[in-house]
């Protein structure tokens, strides 16, 4: 692999991911939105976190995997109660993890 | 909820005073568990960059500059087949194209943001800070700085791992075996937690889950989404089921 093509990668890389970010930003937040749009866009957030979750737990590294064959699932279940009960994400992060290191040694 | 957004506006709209120090560190803090799960993945990004070619410095950089997760590594596996620059850039296009998404979501609350700011924090979207900054601006608490610190902090985990990983290539194996990257799903579940207002926006965030689920099984019908494809339709249709069914 050549360095010239890596640094092409790189910058190309960079100008893509900033683009696409920047210029929604730049045009939505000095359009006015009609409410039905709003409405939408406040189903944007849970319905990727779902979708997101929904991966990573029942088809890690894609890969289908029934809920009760790792320890994806039920760590994930752990975070969710952690959060639900202590409002902390970082809380709810290092007790997932835990949970999935420690589940992971019991069922693979 | 009008009350929780009302509040919201009024924060980011307050004009910046001697607290915006103490503001971008509440960002910080908050970020703390997207740094912690940055680190083993961009350890992971910086090992596999440092195997197909990449120097240290050009790792780095390509974290720093891009700081798309998913993004690179779908680039790094389109590279090592030898593909032009322009296919490489397709790929990682279309995997954060819900970055889109996550822009035109957060963009209402930005209409009294400076545009150079526009930039930092566009500059600074992933799934893990705009999911910490919405469940914060619905708390009514998120402020322009606090998401810049979120930002910043972010930024600073994806790139430090990236660093360790690259320069201790070779001496260690896949960071992502030690378990440590769960880190990433465990966020995304609590923030699934934080994120549903109601029961409806819970049930909501199931279906674009069961359609996520459901999707990679059009491969038998002979059509292969990627992962970025995957998430953006079953988001778009499980919003839009949302937005029609809430009258």
């Amino acid at each position: 692999m050549s360095s010239n093509y890596i640094w092409a990668a790189i910058v190309g890389m960079w100008v893509a991911n900033f683009a696409i970010r920047f210029i929604p930003v730049a045009v939505v937040s000095r359009m006015d939105l009609p409410e039905p749009v709003m409405r939408w866009l406040r189903y944007v957030p849970v319905s990727v976190m779902g979708s997101l979750i929904a991966l990573e737990v029942l088809r890690p590294g894609g890969e289908y995997q029934a809920p009760w064959n790792g320890a994806h699932l039920p760590a994930a279940l752990v975070s969710m109660a952690t959060y639900y009960y202590t409002k902390s994400f970082m809380g709810a992060s290092v007790a997932g993890v835990v949970a999935f290191i420690v589940l992971r040694g019991f069922i693979g | 909820m009008p009350n929780s957004s009302t509040s919201a506006v009024a924060a980011v709209t307050t004009t910046p005073s001697p607290d915006v120090r103490a503001r971008v560190l509440r960002g910080i803090r908050l970020g703390m568990p997207i740094f912690l799960g940055y680190l083993p993945v961009g350890m992971a990004f910086g090992v596999l960059a440092r195997t197909l070619g990449f120097t240290v410095l050009q790792s780095v950089i390509c974290s720093a500059t891009a700081l798309a997760g998913a993004g690179q590594f779908i680039a790094l596996n389109i590279m090592k087949t030898g593909a032009s620059v322009f296919a490489v850039l397709a790929a990682t296009t279309v995997v954060n194209l819900r970055y889109v998404l996550f822009a035109a979501t957060l963009s209402p609350h930005l209409r009294k943001t400076p545009l150079p700011l526009q930039a930092v924090l566009a500059y600074s979207l992933t799934d893990e800070t705009f999911a910490i900054n919405m469940a914060d601006q619905r708390a009514g608490t998120s402020t322009d700085a606090s998401m810049v610190g979120v930002g910043l902090i972010s930024l600073i985990g994806w790139v430090t791992g990236t660093l360790v990983g690259a320069t201790l290539s070779g001496f260690i194996g896949d960071p992502t075996s030690w378990g440590l990257d769960f880190a990433m799903p465990a966020m995304f579940a609590a923030l699934l937690i934080a994120l549903a207002e109601n029961r409806r926006q819970a049930l909501i965030g199931g279906v674009a889950g069961a359609f996520a689920l459901a999707l990679p099984l059009l491969e038998a019908s002979g059509i292969t989404l990627g992962t970025g494809w995957i998430i953006i339709i079953s988001s778009m249709v499980a919003a839009t089921i949302g937005a029609v069914t809430d009258r």
